[in-house]
């Protein structure tokens, strides 16, 4: 299990550097860029675990604050929410496949967006337009690539996932 | 014990959730900005590496590929340069004679500010934030609130303004963030608006309060109007897009277009004017 606390540590680091260099504003389809982190946190949380899930979520997203311009908890906050969600629901419900696999982080990419809408909304500033301009453009585009991502990190941890009886 | 370990899922979500909800409700304060200063801190240096990995090999890849354009591009400046040695003394005369018409119109010299360059190193990872990270902070000078600028076409233009400035980095807060409010005017016909950005993600900006009776059209170019105390007058700002006139408010609505395109910006120069002090007062004074 360290493997896979070791790796999901890199992972979150690498994917919110990624994120956030200047280079990754060239694939902003809709003027928004996808949210490889919470992919990752979604990843997490559905093969290893509602507590492991939220955990990273949390973690994850105090990280995602600290590299935001966000008040300390925004960001933190969903993905934490999503990462217990999904790892709650999320084999039961979804099986592992390519369709159910994007509809799971369409799904989840849009409560987290209406999560850190209304957050916003108390705690900062938000407009209803967001709904347009940022949670369905992002969900669509999370939706997108998450099939690359979840089959890659499912070669990465293979050996784990065959051992919790999830491959 | 037993009962905590059994429901770890259900304590570390209540506790998370806590963290969450106190954290936002006590948010700015020195709680919030030391947790931020650490997580930043973590995460700046791997940030940096990576930042300056992507540069150096870009370097060496262009040293390949870019060999024979670079020859040709020194051809022409070359060129170019016996050209603008003749435009120079031209310019020269031209500014002396603008001095000598400025002193008998009995304007102020115009003030130049320093400038100190920065590179942009990283941006919001997030969709509802927008703003850009740069190599230079509080131990170059930098102090929160001075303007950034950049240079399109041999003409300044505005980024954005300081709104955070550690150590050795700063965070800029662009023009397309809505939370930004500038004072800018419209460069031709002199009308004044107050500039924000329309929504996080877009690259649009929204000048309110511009008086009806401004004939604003497509291509207009809009400036800083240097009221609010922190950038100077004659910034370029953007252009007019559309322009709007809803009936029921007295002023029409323009749809700006920043001069930045800020999906491509790489260098910044940081204009080294502390805001007004007394106009800065005010507001805090107001908030």
């Amino acid at each position: 299990m360290i493997f896979v606390y070791v790796v999901s540590a890199i992972l979150m680091i690498v994917s919110l550097i990624v994120q956030g260099h200047p280079s990754f504003d060239v694939i902003r389809i809709a003027d928004v860029k996808p949210d490889l982190l919470f992919i990752i946190i979604v990843y997490l949380s559905y093969n290893f675990g509602s507590f492991y899930g939220e955990t990273c979520g949390f973690i994850g997203g105090i990280l995602h604050d600290c590299f935001s311009r966000s008040p300390l908890g925004l960001l933190a906050f969903p993905k934490m929410a999503i990462g217990f969600i999904v790892g709650m629901l999320g084999r039961d419900v979804f099986k592992n496949s390519v369709i159910t696999i994007t509809l799971l982080i369409l799904l989840a990419s849009m409560v987290k967006g209406v999560i850190t809408l209304m957050l916003c909304y108390v705690f900062h500033e938000a407009s209803i337009s967001q709904v347009l301009t940022i949670i369905i453009p992002e969900a669509f585009y999370n939706a997108l690539i998450s099939p690359i991502i979840f089959i890659l990190l499912d070669k990465l941890f293979a050996k784990e996932l065959d051992s919790e009886g999830n491959l | 014990m037993d009962f905590l370990i059994r429901s770890r899922t259900i304590v570390a979500f209540s506790v998370f959730t806590l963290f969450c909800i106190i954290s936002l409700s006590v948010q700015n304060s020195g709680f919030t900005f030391s947790i931020e200063g650490i997580g930043s801190a973590f995460l700046m240096p791997f940030q940096k590496s990576y930042n300056g990995i992507q540069g150096g090999l870009r370097k060496i890849w262009a040293g390949f590929t870019e060999l024979s354009e670079v020859r040709a591009e020194l051809d022409k400046t070359r060129e170019k340069l016996q050209q603008y040695e003749s435009v120079s003394e031209e310019l020269s005369e031209i500014r002396q004679e603008n001095n000598r018409l400025r002193a008998l119109l009995g304007m102020k010299e115009m003030v130049g500010y320093d400038s100190i360059a920065a590179s942009v190193i990283s941006k919001d990872p997030d969709n509802w934030f927008r703003t850009i990270v740069i190599n230079k902070g509080k131990s170059d000078g930098l102090k929160i609130n001075m303007p950034v600028i950049a240079f399109k076409d041999g003409q300044k233009a505005v980024v954005g303004k300081l709104v955070e400035v550690r150590g050795s980095i700063a965070r800029i807060q662009p023009l397309v963030s809505p939370s930004i409010k500038l004072g800018v005017q419209l460069q031709e016909s002199r009308y004044p608006g107050l500039l924000y950005g329309k929504t996080g993600s877009s690259d649009i900006c929204v000048i309110d309060y511009v008086s009806k009776t401004a004939a604003a059209k497509f291509g207009d170019v809009v400036c800083t109007s240097g009221q609010g105390g922190i950038f100077p007058e004659g910034l370029l700002v953007g252009t007019v897009m559309k322009t709007e006139l809803p009936d029921s408010s007295a002023y029409q609505r323009l749809f700006i277009k920043p001069i930045i395109n800020y999906a491509i910006l790489e260098e910044v120069f940081i204009i080294t004017k502390e805001p007004d002090k007394e106009f800065l007062e005010l507001i805090e004074g107001e908030e």
